[in-house]
């Protein structure tokens, strides 16, 4: 734990100095205290946001797609905010469907079920996203915040590249195969752990409809290209992800993508 | 049946499965106490017990069939299956915890249901004889316990101990058998994710449905034949799977669809097992 700093950050902020310090956090697993960025405005956080991907793009990670955050009523309530957000996804993210999750190098890691898109033509901001999908598939997200407690403010969580620390995709389903992108709407979600039922929705949490969270996330992100993944948005609510623990998520007509955190200590 | 409920022998060696089964403490093996190898003693003995469970209120929902692979079979040096009943209070629903505990040395096998529409009341059933009288199939888990210390049984042992009949979880979406091919189906038991026990439906006699007609034509001869809404459990695709407190074990068979079932937190200190 780094102990709070007792004097307040320069303002106006440094986007390089943040990314920097966000960065070192989630390399280091020692988490920042939450509350004392600066940042006041979501285009200042989303140009640290992009400082830090610079810093991990220069490392040789590879961009894989877009996420969205707070797109359910419940994570609205459990991170106490009520706007839309996104972060970006990359190769070093990607656990293998029923691959392990080493979760030692992270913080105080959650998971929460979502489900994917994989785009097959540019969907610009504005486009229409049904006809954009080439397939959609179960989805895991492994959140973990950079800040203690996951407490922190909206700008800070923008920065924090919205929590994100990896993704699992199940099989993908081509989007011909679903008798319309409109049947997503309201499809049952169940995440287990350890096999037993930790938390159960619908697909309806995700702005009552994943499709506007695609739309969103092109209005939010700019032109989408082809290839591109979007992680619509959790389901349910978030669970912790000890050692030891086998995690799956199931979604009706989609099927299951699971992940194992290893053995337990 | 040539040995009579009342035989003594007979009767001792259910008193002694009765009193593991009530206690939870496992019992040494009956073998001793019957003829070498006389099944039909050992049949005599667990009609004994479903009789007095049947008195304590119970109803019989189907029947087990056992003993289906030939490794068991050589393993246990028979050359036929064995059978035994489902009680309903042996029925737990799909993801249900079942306490630990309340199956003695608990483990698991999937297996094909299959439930009745009809009687099959003949002395000898065809395989077509049973697609007829069958409504529709279920993915199921069969707990297997023994009510026998450290699982150590001979044929006559298990079929005296209802074919080590412990607790059934049936899978709740109902498939015609039309929509199936058991002989191929793949049958995978998984504890968190990794496989512990895979198989397909030839392993078990050939065929689930090839375990359905035995069954018929064994339950005939006893007097007590397969009626409509009965629940016949057709026997294990694949090798049984060690169980421990706290696990969730998940069958999915190719065409039927997945059944859960749940095992509750180990017994609380001073608990004899």
């Amino acid at each position: 734990m780094t102990p709070a700093d007792p004097t307040p950050p320069a303002v106006p902020v440094d986007p390089a100095a943040l990314a920097e310090a966000l960065d070192t956090a989630a390399r280091a697993a020692r988490p920042l205290p939450g509350g004392g960025s600066g940042l006041t405005t979501t285009a200042e956080a989303y140009t640290v946001q992009e400082a830090l991907l610079a810093r991990r793009f220069a490392r040789g990670e590879r961009p894989t797609g877009v996420k969205l955050g707070f797109t359910s009523a419940a994570k609205m309530r459990q991170m106490g905010v009520s706007d839309l957000i996104h972060g970006r996804l990359t190769d070093r993210m990607e656990i293998p469907d029923g691959g392990r999750c080493d979760v030692s190098g992270l913080i105080h890691p959650r998971i929460e079920p979502e489900i994917a898109f994989l785009l097959g033509a540019v969907l610009t901001p504005g486009g229409d996203p049904a006809a954009a999908v080439a397939a959609v598939a179960p989805a895991l997200e492994v959140i973990d915040s950079r800040y203690d407690g996951f407490r922190f403010s909206l700008p800070e969580v923008i920065a924090d590249n919205t929590s994100a620390a990896g993704y699992a995709l199940g099989p993908w389903t081509p989007a011909g195969a679903l008798g319309g992108l409109r049947s997503l709407a309201d499809l049952g979600v169940v995440l287990e752990v350890d096999g037993r039922p930790a938390e159960t929705g619908s697909t309806a949490a995700i702005l009552g409809d994943p499709l506007r969270a695609l739309a969103a996330a092109a209005r939010l992100a700019g032109p989408l290209a082809a290839g591109t993944v979007v992680l619509a948005g959790a389901a349910t609510a978030a669970v912790p992800l000890p050692p030891g623990t086998y995690v799956r998520a199931t979604v009706a007509r989609l099927g299951s993508v699971g992940l194992t955190t290893g053995e337990g200590s | 049946m040539t040995t009579n409920r009342n035989d003594p022998a007979v009767r001792d060696a259910a008193e002694r499965l009765d009193r593991a089964w009530r206690s939870g403490v496992p019992c040494a093996p009956v073998r001793d106490l019957l003829p070498g190898g006389d099944l039909d003693a050992a049949y005599a003995v667990q009609s004994l017990l479903t009789g007095r469970r049947l008195a304590e209120g119970r109803r019989i929902t189907g029947w087990k069939v056992g003993l289906t692979s030939p490794a068991v079979q050589r393993q246990l040096g028979v050359d036929t299956p064995d059978f035994g009943a489902l009680f309903d209070d042996t029925a737990v629903p799909d993801g249900a915890e079942l306490p630990w505990g309340a199956v003695l040395q608990p483990k698991a096998e999937a297996e094909v249901a299959l439930v009745l529409e009809h009687d099959l009341p003949h002395e000898r059933h065809t395989v077509a004889d049973v697609i007829r009288a069958t409504a529709f199939a279920l993915p199921a888990v069969e707990v297997v316990g023994s009510r026998i210390r450290d699982w150590d049984i001979t044929a006559v042992d298990t079929v005296a101990d209802n074919a080590s009949s412990g607790a059934y979880v049936l899978g709740t979406r109902p498939v015609p058998l039309r929509d199936l091919d058991l002989r191929t189906a793949g049958m995978v038991l998984e504890r968190r994710g990794e496989p512990v026990s895979t198989g397909a439906g030839v392993a078990c006699l050939g065929h689930p449905l090839h375990a359905a007609v035995w069954l018929a034509d064994t339950l005939v001869r006893l007097g007590t034949p397969l009626r409509a809404g009965d629940t016949v459990l057709t026997g294990a695709l694949g090798p049984m799977a060690a169980v421990a407190p706290g696990d969730v074990l998940e069958a999915r068979i190719d065409g039927l669809g997945s059944v859960r079932a749940a095992f509750g937190p180990a017994a609380a200190e001073g608990d004899p097992r």
